[in-house]
């Protein structure tokens, strides 16, 4: 393991350097050129590849479209994000100035994390013209309260949802406070993912809000007083319930994939997923019992948008451009939408579009388990400063765990 | 003689030390705060301080020690009498062995999800066992994997090791002159001292290769742990794993600063056991 990785960091520094051709002209092109200069052209899509039916939604659709539409070959690349922008890191150490990735799907510290590296290209999002048509930028100025300028175009959105067995739990908790006497009353059957795990972070950032009184606090930049006053809260809550949790709270689930394990055998009663139609999914992979449904906690519930940006040695940036434009189209977001595809929630403002699409994106079924668009909206609560997030983070490690 | 074979390795051992001395050197300047993708870009050991302070690195020590510790011994001593008795065999019988290969060609990461699928609360023995009445709920089955003491890490370990162990003594065994004990016999010397004198001395040289091999392998090995391992104290691998691809930035120096750590670790460990081993035999020769 290690000799691997020093040998990729080798090769990576020792790797020639070469200059980059047409870099600023991309920016300065319309889109129309930015089309012709990109056909017959091969764009690599470095992507989290932990889905099998994304990946096929990958490799069909959106690969198939772009072919008949651009002449353009979509290359997917199953790559975790802090393993990109750690090879991203490489390069630039390295100067390396053309690199092998030209487009990435990015969000969170990994986005704010690349930019402050200044590994990725922009802004670009302006010259797109589905971004200009069919989205709000308001929505997507901030990604984890850092702010985008236009160095990342949003593609799709994601709520934090429970998830459980209505044969064995008929009533799901409502409140914070209900879940909480629910897990006292049901020892061993509830865990939450490993923080810094994605989403054992996001349960984490769920119950800071819920016992904290709220998300509005924090919208408005890091504050550290105010982390330092509010967390002891939520560490006092999660710390009271600890010996309730599968293992006496001893030890968590690694990653997302192994608590849905746990739950889909029967070892907990409860899960939790950062999308509103996993369990759905999870249901029609005969992993999950028929019975699986999702609830929400009315303290609301936390709400992402994902995104796809540019590396600053993109070897094909037009291209990359014209994929990013592609997938914030309303017939891409409408084809993601739909459960048999994905299921992953449209980022664009659907009340933009005219009237034939609306319908389109109403009629879409989600499944039993997943919640309603109104139910979900109802509760959408937005996502931390990653500053709360890394704190929480290194908190949990050591209060929580290390006790 | 020696120059010869340096010589005839050359070529394959210019790249390899390049590459090696190389992906050390980036380390170690990263642990120091050099060569970083954000940072003040001084020298500082402060990351070396923050560690030393550090009561889960503490821990997390503790813990990857003990289980290469309780392996590798167990491997060893489980791989001698394994070998001892494969030797006893008569030679028909001795085929036995080759189903110690198994344990041999399966990847360390099959290995782990063996385990993990026989021995969680969920697994095949809990099923079993549950199906057949002997216990009424899978709760009621010991949980083996996450005690905290890493005993389901060192029983994957033990399951790669002691065929290891055992390739490496029988190796020694197999090829043992039997007329050496034949004599001590002869001489009036029991089993017990015959097996004291002549037959583990030569075997200890392999044993104490098997034992370090194993101690440093499992010491930083990551696959195991990442299938096996628990939340905490969690093993260093997983530590550095963790801080260098899951956490923020400004962190990438603590993982160099422990990787920088575990290898001078490792490096010391192997000097001084076979220091020790030496002095060992000698006081032994003594006696």
């Amino acid at each position: 393991m290690r000799v691997i990785f020093f040998l990729s960091l080798f090769l990576a520094l020792t790797a020639g350097c070469s200059e980059a051709p047409h870099e600023e002209s991309v920016l300065r092109q319309d889109y129309a050129s930015l089309e012709n200069l990109a056909r017959g052209t091969e764009v690599r899509w470095h992507m989290w590849g932990g889905s099998a039916q994304i990946n096929q939604w990958v490799d069909t659709y959106v690969a198939g479209e772009m072919k008949r539409l651009h002449d353009i070959n979509v290359v997917r690349v199953p790559m975790d994000a802090p393993v990109f922008v750690n090879k991203l890191l490489t390069e630039k150490a390295a100067s390396k100035n053309t690199g092998t990735m030209d487009l990435l799907w990015i969000n969170g510290e990994n986005f704010k994390n690349s930019m402050q590296a200044g590994v990725l290209f922009g802004p670009f999002t302006d010259r797109l013209p589905n971004f200009t048509a069919w989205y709000d930028p308001q929505k997507s100025a901030h990604d984890f309260g850092f702010p985008v300028n236009g160095f990342e175009a949003p593609y799709g959105q994601a709520q934090f949802v429970f998830e459980y067995d209505t044969q064995r739990t008929p009533v799901p908790p409502a409140t914070l406070a209900e879940l909480a006497d629910w897990i006292r009353a049901n020892p061993g059957r509830f865990t939450y993912p490993q923080p810094p795990d994605f989403t054992g972070s996001a349960f984490l950032r769920q119950i800071f809000y819920a016992t904290t009184g709220g998300h509005e606090q924090y919208m408005v930049g890091f504050n550290p007083d105010l982390y330092a006053k509010n967390a002891p809260l939520t560490f006092a809550w999660l710390g009271e319930l600890k010996p309730y949790l599968w293992q006496e709270g001893r030890t968590y689930p690694k990653n997302a994939a192994a608590l849905d394990t746990l739950f889909a055998r029967g070892e907990i009663d409860m899960a939790m997923s950062y999308h509103p139609a996993h369990a759905q999914m999870k249901i029609l992979e005969k992993t999950y019992p028929d019975t699986a449904k999702t609830f929400v906690l009315a303290e609301g519930a936390i709400f992402n948008t994902h995104f796809t940006a540019i590396p600053f040695n993109a070897p094909n940036k037009a291209g990359a451009m014209v994929l990013a434009n592609f997938l914030m189209s309303p017939e891409a977001q409408l084809s993601k939408f739909k459960p048999e595809n994905w299921g992953d929630l449209p980022a664009l403002e659907i009340g933009k579009l005219d009237e034939a699409q609306r319908q389109a994106f109403e009629a879409v079924d989600l499944g039993a388990a997943t919640l309603g668009a109104d139910a979900l909206s109802a509760a959408a609560v937005p996502e931390i400063a990653s500053e709360y997030l890394e704190l929480l983070e290194r908190d949990w490690d050591t209060i929580i765990l290390g006790h | 003689m020696k120059r010869g074979i340096i010589h005839g390795l050359l070529p394959l051992l210019l790249p390899y030390c390049a590459l090696f001395c190389a992906g050390l050197a980036l380390t170690l300047a990263q642990s120091l705060g050099l060569f970083l993708p954000l940072g003040s870009g001084e020298v500082s050991i402060e990351h070396y301080q923050t560690l030393i302070q550090d009561q889960g690195i503490r821990q997390s020590l503790g813990l990857s020690l003990s289980v290469a510790f309780f392996s590798a011994t167990g491997s060893v001593l489980g791989g001698t009498v394994l070998a001892l008795a494969l030797w006893r065999m008569p030679p028909s019988l001795r085929r036995v062995g080759v189903v110690s290969k198994v344990g041999l060609i399966l990847p360390h990461v099959a290995v782990a999800f063996l385990v993990l699928l026989l021995l969680s609360r969920t697994g095949l023995v809990a099923s079993v066992l549950f199906q057949t009445g002997i216990i009424s709920s899978p709760e009621e089955f010991p949980s083996i994997l996450h005690t905290g003491s890493g005993l389901g890490m060192i029983l994957a370990f033990l399951l790669k090791g002691v065929p290891f162990a055992l390739l490496l003594i029988g190796a020694v065994l197999f090829g043992f002159d039997i007329r050496l004990i034949q004599t001590a016999r002869m001489l009036g010397a029991g089993p017990l001292r015959t097996f004291r004198s002549v037959t583990l001395p030569r075997l200890l040289p392999a044993m104490h290769s098997a034992f370090i091999i194993l101690f440093l392998y499992a010491f930083g090995s990551f696959d195991i742990p990442f299938v096996l391992g628990e939340s905490h104290p969690g093993m260093l691998s997983i530590r550095v794993f963790d801080i260098f691809f899951q956490r923020d930035l400004s962190q990438r120096p603590q993982a160099m600063a422990i990787l920088t750590l575990m290898f001078v670790f490792a490096a010391l460990f192997a000097m001084l056991y076979n220091r020790f081993a030496a002095y060992l035999d000698g006081w032994r020769r003594k006696l």
